[in-house]
């Protein structure tokens, strides 16, 4: 029997979390770890590998400045943060809005999923299954 | 309309949900929030998180409904406390157990209902998680799994509850 996929799951709210790490658990789909935090996060992926990771990014600054905080997948993808596969990981990111600054961010990090909100269980899981095999090149990239 | 039949383990089911001392309860925010996320997960207007009693169904949480308890013969949970299976109806116009029922030909016009039992250790269902729409339609794998875990939650909620109240 093939080892199931490890995955990290970083986001804030704790019901949807327990709710897509269960599910994924009880259908097979693959071990979700889950962190609250950005913090959190970076300690797991620095303890163990990961074939992928779903993040929850929110919006920082006020004004002009407002803008996602991507520091958790900057560190994955350009950073020397000690996380073995971080910079070819899949990632998939949940945002409440596609900006076109945040989709030319994204695009310079190769991140090809981003889920909006609502968030739902269900399309958390579904990125977390396409982790496991080559994306359709017709499947949107929003969810 | 059919009623369920009442499980063999009947007697020994009601002490089991009369030990949780939950009956009649106010509501509680950690059941809410469950019957919430489930309501906004499946875009459904009404869920439920029910409890068999003798002679009714009564609601420990529920979103999209103003009632409180309903009876037992009318309860589409009676009929899923019968197994561990999730019970999905995607039509219940067409299901000859719930065509003639007072809770699809009038209010709440029940015509999809899934129901997962809430099913301790020992084996007895206390009563269900429900989802309820208006109108047909079906739950594939991940929506099942996902109803599953929602239901497994609450069961982990009663059963810390009560364990919490042993201690």
């Amino acid at each position: 029997m093939p080892k199931p996929m490890q995955i990290l799951l970083v986001e804030p709210e704790a019901l949807l979390r327990r709710t897509v790490a269960m599910t994924a658990r009880s259908l097979n789909l693959g071990q979700v770890h889950e962190a609250a935090s950005n913090d959190t996060a970076l300690g797991m992926l620095r303890s163990r590998p990961y074939q992928g990771a779903v993040i929850s990014v929110e919006c920082v600054g006020s004004g002009n400045q407002r803008h996602y905080d991507l520091s958790l997948v900057d560190q994955l993808r350009f950073g020397d943060a000690g996380v073995s596969d971080g910079r070819t990981m899949p990632i998939a990111i949940m945002a409440h809005q596609a900006t076109p600054q945040l989709l030319d961010a994204l695009r310079e990090r190769k991140i090809t999923r981003v889920i909006l909100k609502p968030f739902r269980a269900k399309v958390l899981l579904e990125a977390i299954a396409a982790f496991a095999g080559p994306a359709s090149p017709a499947a949107s990239p929003f969810a | 309309m059919q009623v369920a039949p009442i499980p063999d383990n009947e007697a020994e089911r009601l002490a089991a949900l009369y030990e949780l001392l939950i009956l009649d309860t106010p509501p509680e925010e950690r059941y809410d929030k469950i019957v919430r996320f489930a309501a906004a997960e499946f875009d459904v207007p009404i869920v439920l998180f029910t409890l068999l009693d003798a002679n009714r169904q009564w609601f420990k949480a529920s979103v999209g409904t103003e009632v409180c308890e309903t009876d037992r013969d009318a309860s589409f949970c009676s009929h899923v406390i019968l197994s561990d299976a999730i019970m999905v109806v995607p039509d219940a116009l067409q299901d000859p157990r719930f065509a003639d029922n007072p809770l699809v030909t009038g209010e709440p016009h029940i015509r999809f209902y899934a129901g997962a039992p809430l099913t301790l250790r020992s084996g007895v269902r206390l009563g269900t998680l429900c989802l309820i729409d208006r109108q047909p339609r079906t739950l594939d794998a991940l929506d099942l799994g996902i109803l599953g875990t929602l239901r497994d939650l609450v069961v982990m909620e009663l059963t810390h509850a009560s364990e919490a109240a042993d201690a």
